[in-house]
């Protein structure tokens, strides 16, 4: 008898178990589950605007490229498929918009670099303990918050005047700060260092922009910045015992542990300058979208193509030289 | 060598209970500067800070040199733009152009009406990025990839591409034709079905689709939905700050019973102030000075807003030599009076500006 129920309570037991390990199973399943669905419920927002107005919006505005506007009598519009006409007439008809994307492309190839070098610099210094740090960092990022949108065609629509003005520059209102090097001087300098005039041409180019550059180089830094601060300190103390000058600290320590960084801005920056208003490609596309809005979408959806392939471009061949510090 | 000889040395005075006075021979004055000041190190160290204090100035200046001259220019008066003694010190010192612009273009409903605009996006932008950043950063769940390329993908697309689709989008507002079928205005083409149709009669909406165009409601809805302007940007730098909040902090509250919602509200937001102060200054100051949403989707008739700003008050036209130089400085003093707030603004943000993407770690 004794014998028999402790085999059964054994058999219990045991089938306890086993039930138990199934639901302590289940159970984990089931709290992955509940993490899964809350953070489908926070990412739900986005995931609605995104399938409900997004993809339609460009669904409309890639068909748009497609087809042909015209205005019926009464007031609507009329909206029929032509095919490639729109990108044929962009690429092939237009006479500057190719002469156009050339152009903004090639100033970018030299403006890019400098805004990214420009950045890290700022930021390393930034980086440095001194006196008035805080007052400085607060006058760095101005340009982010306040240089942007209405501003920026206010200081277009200036420029625009000021060049119709002509010989006049007697105003303080010249808002650019474009006399800061004379380029002449440059180009003496470097006839006399034996450097071509290309090279300086490219040197009075980016000296002359240092506004532009500084102006469009906030977001930027504020990467870097943060990117710095992530490094350990502990690291920086050993290469000092170790007897390393800052100068190789730099591109032993810094520059591989900020190379994640460089690849981010490097993406962040090209879309930034390619979609931005002041660029020259975007403004033809706005001039045109006046006209005719589906040569314009045409135009614009042809340039996100071509932005796409550099950006893959310069991020393959970034992300070929990135170095990632392994994570714990 | 020399130090140790001299600490060798000390003499311990007991001055009073709980006091002691060490003397110990130290080296002459002379010789103890000498050795801090004419070293190559210091040397090296004080032309460092000159170089870079310089080097900070200089920059700073660039950055500030627009702002100082629209300033100038903001307070003369048409006569010394044509006067070429005066370059930032007015001659003729006058408000004119802020109190022509201040009366006649109507800045205090632009204002207002900016204002409103600018604070209700900027908040719901930058709680919905925080719950999209949250949720990409610290849930697994299968398509989190695909959201997350969705991200960066609305990020890459320009605006401008999407222009005209978004306005016909928003003049035409309907929800897969959800607001057309209840109010009975959806058409199939066959017969039946539209009779059918047409007897539905829920919503009592003309043509079956709103007009959102001259209200706040498209930019509202583009920021409900994370589709705003630079999004984007803002939801991978929260993403990057969730990633570095250490996950303990959820799990002791998951096990005190707290759900995801309660801990994300009273847990996650109180830590990354700093973070989504630095999101709502970018959306708050990005929608203050936009023009482009505003030109796409109010027309003539719409809210006055701050674009209507930049233009030429009535009782400042003039026909004299310097006009255009005239006319751009009152554009510019028109900017300036846009961007006053903003600066006010920035000046109370910034400490949090840098402090929270400090603590965001981005990584890759």
């Amino acid at each position: 008898m004794k014998g028999e129920v402790i085999m059964t309570s054994n058999e219990v037991a045991v089938g306890n178990s086993v039930k138990k390990r199934k639901t302590k199973k289940r159970k984990i399943a089931s709290l992955d589950r509940r993490k899964a669905r809350s953070g489908w419920f926070f990412v739900l927002p986005f995931v609605v605007g995104f399938v409900c107005i997004y993809l339609p919006i460009i669904i409309s505005s890639i068909q748009l490229s497609f087809s042909k506007i015209t205005t019926v009598v009464g007031g609507g519009t009329d909206i029929t498929f032509v095919g490639f006409e729109n990108y044929g007439e962009a690429l092939f008809k237009d006479a500057s918009f190719v002469q156009t994307l050339v152009s903004g492309i090639q100033n970018l190839v030299f403006e890019i670099p400098a805004i990214l070098i420009f950045a890290l610099f700022m930021a390393v210094l930034l980086n440095q303990k001194m006196v008035g740090r805080a007052a400085f960092r607060a006058i760095f990022f101005i340009p982010v918050v306040l240089s942007t949108g209405l501003i920026e065609a206010i200081d277009a629509a200036n420029i625009v005047t000021s060049s119709m003005e002509g010989g006049i520059n007697s105003g303080a209102e010249q808002s650019t700060a474009d006399q800061i090097v004379s380029s002449i001087d440059i180009q003496k300098l470097f006839e006399s260092m034996q450097f071509g005039s290309g090279l300086a041409e490219i040197v009075t180019d980016i000296v002359n922009n240092i506004f532009d550059i500084v102006n469009k180089s906030g977001v930027q830094m504020l990467i870097f910045l943060s990117g710095l601060q992530s490094i350990s300190p502990a690291i920086y103390e050993s290469c000092q015992i170790d007897g390393a000058t800052a100068w190789e600290t730099f591109w032993k320590i810094t520059f591989p542990m900020i190379s994640p960084m460089i690849l981010v801005n490097a993406v962040y920056t090209i879309i930034d300058s390619f979609t931005s208003s002041s660029n020259v490609v975007m403004s033809y596309i706005d001039g045109a979208y006046k006209t005719g809005q589906a040569l314009s979408t045409a135009m614009a959806w042809f340039y996100f193509l071509v932005v796409i392939l550099i950006v893959g471009a310069v991020a393959g061949i970034f992300s070929a030289f990135v170095f990632y510090q392994k994570r714990d | 060598m020399n130090n140790q000889e001299i600490n060798s040395t000390p003499t311990i005075k007991k001055e009073s209970k709980n006091k002691i006075r060490v003397d110990f021979e130290r080296s002459p004055l002379k010789e103890r500067l000498k050795t801090k000041f004419l070293s190559l190190f210091f040397v090296k160290k004080v032309v460092w800070y000159l170089f870079r204090l310089i080097l900070l100035i200089g920059i700073a200046y660039i950055v500030l040199y627009p702002f100082i001259t629209k300033i100038a220019g903001s307070f003369m008066s048409p006569e010394d733009f044509v006067d070429a003694t005066v370059r930032l010190i007015p001659r003729n010192f006058t408000f004119d152009t802020y109190i022509a612009i201040f009366n006649e273009l109507n800045y205090v409903e632009a204002f207002i009406n900016t204002f409103m605009l600018s604070a209700s996006t900027a908040l719901i932008q930058t709680f919905v990025c925080c719950m999209v950043g949250y949720g990409l950063a610290k849930f697994k769940f299968k398509g989190r990839k695909i959201v997350f390329l969705a991200v960066i993908f609305s990020l890459i697309v320009p605006h401008r591409t999407l222009q005209f689709a978004m306005f016909r989008l928003f003049s035409q507002f309907d929800l897969f034709g959800i607001f057309s079928f209840l109010s009975g205005n959806a058409h199939t083409g066959i017969g039946w079905i539209d009779g059918i149709l047409q007897s539905i009669h829920i919503l009592p909406i003309e043509g079956g689709s709103f007009n959102l165009l001259n209200t706040f409601w498209p930019l509202i809805i583009l920021s409900i939905s994370g589709l705003a302007f630079k999004n984007g940007l803002y939801i991978f730098l929260l993403r990057q700050f969730f990633n570095g909040v250490p996950d303990e902090l959820e799990e002791s509250a998951y096990i005190d019973g707290s759900g995801t919602l309660k801990t994300f509200i009273s847990i996650i937001l109180p830590l990354s102030i700093p973070m989504m102060i630095t999101v709502f200054l970018f959306a708050f100051c990005w929608q203050w000075t936009d023009n482009f949403y505003v030109s796409t989707f109010f027309t003539d008739s719409g809210p006055t807003v701050m674009t209507s700003i930049v233009n030429i008050p009535p009782s400042l036209k003039t026909s004299y030599a310097g006009q255009n130089i005239y006319y751009s400085a009152i554009r510019n003093t028109a900017g300036l009076m846009i961007i006053a707030p903003l600066i006010v603004l920035y000046l109370f943000c910034q400490k949090f500006l840098v402090q929270g993407i400090e603590r965001s770690g981005i990584v890759g």
